[in-house]
Order: C-alpha cells, then structure tokens, then sequence
C-alpha cells in the first residue's frame, strides 16, 4: 500500500517535472555548420529560405512566427497548406540581403548554406553583427561535412529545432509520429538496384552515398549504384549508369525538370531507352522538395514504397 | 609538293589521330576489355566478327563512346582551324574563335533555348545567336569606318561582352533549382550525352566548311605581308576575308553548339604547330586540324574516366592544360625574337 502510493507520488512528480525538462533555458548557444549561434531569448519572427526550412517550422506549429518566406520550391502540401497558404513572400527566387532585412528578422532559416551569400539573404556573421541569428538546415551544410544522413540524424534536427523555439513537446510529437510512419515501411526485400535521378540531361545530377537519396533508398530497400561515392549528389555519366542498369529508376518532379520531362528524355535517348528500368517503365516519383532532408522525407519514403510494392519484376 | 620531313610529319599525325581514337574508345567507367570494344565496333561496321557482348554493353561503346571520340575529334579540328585563321585575318596572336563574339553568342542562343524548354532545339539557338553575334559584329564594325582587324576585334569585345552579360542576366532571372548546373556546365564546354547525331553535325561542320577553308591557305600566306602585298599577288582581300570571317562563324557556331564553350584549344594549338612548323599556313593549317583532333579527344577522355562515376566538364581541363602551354609558347615566342 505504502509502496504504491509512493510509486504514484512519484509518477506525479515526474509529470509535472517534465515539461520543465523539456523547457529550453536561454540564452541558448548551439554550433550550427561551423557557426556559433547564440539565441538570447526564443525567436519570434523568422525568414525562411527553401521549402524544407518553411515546411520544419509549419510541421511544428510555428506558422505564425514566420515573417517571410524565399525560394519556395513548390506549394505547401497538406496537411500544412491552410497554415502555408497566407505567408509573405520575399521573392520568388533568393530574396536579397535588404528585402531579408526590411522583414525585421530575428532568424534566418535557410535550407542550402549558399543561401547565406553576399549576393544572396547575407553573409552569416554580418546577420550576426546585425543582431540576426542564422540556422542551416545540417544535412545542407557544406563548409564542415555533414555526417552521413539517417532518419535519426533527420529526428535530432526537428529536436534541435524543438529547443531553438522552446516547442520540444511539439517536436517529440512529430518525431512520434514520423517515427510510426517510418516503422510501418517494409524494406523491399527483392534485392533491387536504383539510381536517383535529380536532374541534368547531358550530365545526371544523381544521388550518391550520404544524403537524403541515399537515406530513403536504404529505407526501400534499394541498393543504390552510386552509393560508392560520399557525396550527397553528383554529376554522374551515363556510361556508369547504364553500365550499371538499374532495376529502379527514382525520378525527382521539380517544376522546372519534371518527372514527365524525365521520362520523354530517358525514353528518346539512344542510350537510356535501353535501360530495363526505361523498357519496363519502373520508375518512382518523388516531388522536389520532399527530396532534401526535411519532415517530407519520412512520408515520400512511405509514398515510394508503395509504388515500389506496386512495380513487378517478373519479364 | 610536300618534302621528305612533311611528308613523314602528316603521316605521323594521322598515325597519332587513329590511335587515339581506336585507343580511348577502350577508356571509361565501363569495365569493358579492348578486345569486346573493338570487336562491337567491327560489327556495327559490318565486319563479319560476333562481339557477344550484352545489349548495354554494346550500347555503350556504340552509342555513347564512339560518337563521343568522333565528336571530340571534329571539335578538336575545327576549334583549332578557326583559331588558325583568326589569328592570321587579324594578325593578332591572342585570336581564337571567340575573339570575335561568336562563343558568347552562341552560348546566349543555346541557353535562351534551353531556359525556354526547347532543350532539344539548342543547337538551332546556337546557331542563331552565332550568326546574330557575326552580324551584330559585321555592323559594328563597318560603323567604326569599316574592316580593319583591330576594328573588328573591339567590335568583338563588345558583342562578347554583351551576349556574355545578357547571357548572365538569363541565368540570374531564370534558373530555378538546380537546373544552373547544366547550363554552367554547358558554358564551360562539356561532351558529355553526345550522340551520333552530334557527332553527324560536328563532322557536317568541318568537312563542308573546314575542309574549303584548308584551301585558303597559300592566300592567308600572302595576308601575312599585309592587304597591299596580299592585294598584288591577285588576292581579293576584302571578299576573302570576309568570306572566311563568315565560314569560322558558322563552324564555330556548329561546334559550340553541340561541346559548349572550350576555351584555348583555338588559341593554344596553332602556336605549338607554328614552334614546329613554322608559320606556312600552307601546312600550318591541316597539322592545326590533326593535333587538335588528338589533343581534344584525350582531353575529353580525361574528363569522362578520370573521375568515374563521375563526370568533369571537359572545358576544365582544356583551361587547366591550355593556360600553362600558352604562357610556355609565349616565353619561347620571347626567347626567339
């Protein structure tokens, strides 16, 4: 009896002590791709560049903190795109140092680390000397290199992204979440062989062995070709590719080089036609933005296995 | 005609050139032997030889080498043949192709074609912004008072300059993604994904247009003592030179068209044919063609094997050789004068 009702003091304890765990204490300093960030307080008005950073800071609630938005890859999916719908664009493109600044930031969110250029939202330590903290999306760092990305990599990064806006709770819901979604995928087991095809004509822009291409292929079970080389995209040839012959092909939809455009191209081609994958039509579509590391990857993943499920390899 | 030492000096360069292409045919990230190589070869040809080699692996060698050697090969010539008559019209030893705008105009129409979805109608833009770079240049020059070379060549500085900028100003407004990585790769020259109908366009190019030019050369000899000189020999100086002046627009349109934009094999190779032969364009021009073949396919070969899998714009590496044997060539031209 005596136990018991210790065990439920103690169960209450620790109920009420979590929340202030997951509390962040501020001022917070993190290393961010070689950068010091110090963040006196929790931001409250925040520029974000590429889809990945707005579509991070949506998933967690934090649509209204979002003062502006640059180089949006594609729309908003749902379920965020009532909450994406009315943000201030900046530019179409990259937006420029004074549009970024005219927006009254205190955090800039960026999704590629060349975002942060003179020519570009700035240069990170003039937004520092202009009170301005600046983040990089990690796997998009390239000034130190990046370990080779995981989904738990993936999930560290919506948590730091959790503490940096003192949402934790929010964040470990999400990771919940995409966690299940993540353990609900059954790798393929047939043994196939992809190329991640992300653009280019003459020269492929394709996956290789460290980024989100290599992290969703290894979670559908795909063995990928370029695999070899630790980078995150390269410009392969086609030689090596068909030399390879893939049983897969994954083709990246952008706006600007869509999968349909991609599918014309490889069929036309002398070369590529005849590559099984091409003959047989076994291909998987992933849209742009769901292809750099972000809280798409986990349900893209989910989405390219069922079309996988779906292709046969009995000819 | 020709002397012992000629004679012995083309037959060695046309010895080099099909070495080099049954040689780096065999070289690439496909691990396929000389032997399958040669014999998929033999039987495209028609040669009663049975390769036995699996369906890919015959379209490797059929469809993406061997085009891609010939076309390095054309371009390799006729980049070298025009550098060689640019710098005799405008007795400027810095002349080459691009000299007078035509790269860059070239380079402009192709990537206004490729912005605007017509990737396959490229070389078309290619052609049509080399010709309008030719004509804006024609004009420029005739209203600077008419055809001098030093007037053509400022008129080619500014038409270079404004396709390059206009060019740039493309890529700013239009490039989305990452589609800015095929077209920089493609303004630093590139062979990669050419086929058999580029290497149909490019050999197009330099027979009908190179292989005519090659007969100018006893003129560009007398060019060479000045217009009067040139004029007293019975020269028409102002038709042939425009004439030819129109002949290397078209070929080098045809060859950006197809590689982009390789800088220095023009300008490099007519020098270190002039230290060996001297500056008879009687012979200076057709050793140009021949080394430039061999040198452009080598260099091509670099930038597909080197790094397997992946792939180097071959621009980088003509640049990365061309500039240090440019600044040898003018030590020696220093030395001899």
């Amino acid at each position: 009896m005596r136990l018991s009702f210790h065990l439920v003091a103690l169960a209450g304890l620790a109920l009420s002590v979590a929340p202030a765990w997951a509390q962040t204490s501020y001022p917070l300093t993190l290393d961010n791709c070689g950068v010091a960030v110090t963040l006196a307080a929790a931001p409250e008005r925040v520029v974000t560049i590429k889809s990945t950073a707005t579509e991070m800071l949506l998933a967690l609630g934090l649509g209204e903190k979002i003062v502006g938005v640059g180089f949006q890859d594609g729309p908003v999916p749902e379920p965020w795109a009532a909450a994406g719908a009315g943000l201030p664009v900046l530019a179409e493109k990259l937006p420029s140092q004074e549009v970024v600044l005219e927006a009254e930031p205190d955090f800039v969110y960026g999704g590629w680390e060349s975002n942060f250029a003179a020519d570009g939202v700035g240069e990170r330590p003039s937004l520092t000397e202009l009170g301005i903290a600046s983040y990089v999306s990690p796997a998009a760092c390239r000034s130190v290199k990046p370990v080779k990305l995981s989904f738990d990599g993936l999930f560290a990064d919506i948590a730091e992204m959790g503490t940096i806006f003192d949402v934790t709770p929010a964040a470990e819901a999400l990771i919940a979440e995409q966690k299940a979604e993540l353990a609900a995928i059954v790798p393929d087991s047939r043994g196939l062989t992809a190329v991640w095809y992300s653009s280019g004509t003459k020269a492929p822009y394709v996956g290789a062995a460290s980024n989100a291409p290599a992290m969703m292929m290894t979670a559908l079970g795909l063995d990928n070709i370029m695999g070899t080389v630790d980078d995150g995209w390269i410009s392969a040839s086609w030689e090596a590719i068909v030399d390879a012959n893939p049983d897969v092909i994954v083709l990246v939809d952008a706006a600007w080089n869509s999968a349909a455009q991609k599918k014309t191209l490889l069929a036309e081609n002398p070369i590529t036609s005849q590559l099984d994958a091409v003959l047989h039509e076994r291909y998987l579509v992933v849209p742009f933005p769901a292809s750099e590391a972000g809280i798409r990857n986990v349900g893209a993943t989910a989405d390219m296995a069922a079309q996988l499920a779906a292709l046969t390899f009995d000819q | 005609m020709m002397r012992g030492p000629q004679i012995a000096l083309s037959v060695g360069l046309w010895a080099l050139l099909a070495a080099s292409i049954v040689l780096a045919v065999t070289f690439g990230p496909a691990d396929i032997s000389p032997h399958e190589v040669w014999q998929t070869i033999a039987q495209h040809l028609g040669l009663p030889v049975q390769s036995g080699v699996t369906r890919l692996r015959d379209a490797i060698v059929w469809e993406l080498r061997l085009p891609r050697v010939l076309v390095a090969a054309g371009i390799g010539a006729g980049l070298a043949l025009c550098g060689a008559i640019m710098q005799a019209l405008t007795r400027n030893p810095l002349a080459d192709p691009y000299l007078l705008g035509l790269s860059s105009g070239a380079s402009f129409g192709a990537v206004t074609f490729l912005l605007a979805g017509a990737a396959l109608l490229m070389p078309v833009g290619a052609f049509l912004g080399a010709g309008a770079a030719m004509a804006l240049t024609l004009l420029m020059t005739r209203l600077l008072g008419g055809a001098t070379p030093s007037r053509a060549i400022l008129a080619g500085i500014a038409v270079s300059a404004l396709a390059a900028a206009a060019t740039s100003f493309l890529i700013f407004w239009s490039a989305t993604g990452d589609s800015y990585r095929e077209i920089l790769s493609w303004l630093m020259g590139s062979l990669s994904g050419t086929t058999w109908g580029d290497a149909g366009i490019v050999t197009g190019a330099v027979l009908l247009l190179g292989l005519p030019m090659l007969l100018a050369g006893r003129a560009l000899d007398a060019f060479a003592f000045g217009d009067n000189a040139a004029a007293t020999l019975g020269i028409d100086v102002v038709r042939l030179r425009w004439l030819l002046l129109g002949a290397t627009a078209l070929l080098t349109g045809a060859l950006v068209a197809v590689g982009g934009a390789i800088g220095f094999v023009g300008l490099i190779i007519p020098h270190v044919v002039r230290l060996g032969t001297g500056s008879r364009h009687r012979l200076l021009l057709p050793v140009a063609m021949l080394l430039g073949a061999s040198f452009m396919i080598w260099t091509d070969t670099a930038a597909r094997s080197l790094f397997a899998p992946r792939e180097l714009p071959v621009g980088i590496i003509t640049a990365l050789l061309g500039a240090p044997i440019f600044l040898l060539v003018l030590l020696r031209y220093r030395r001899a004068t």
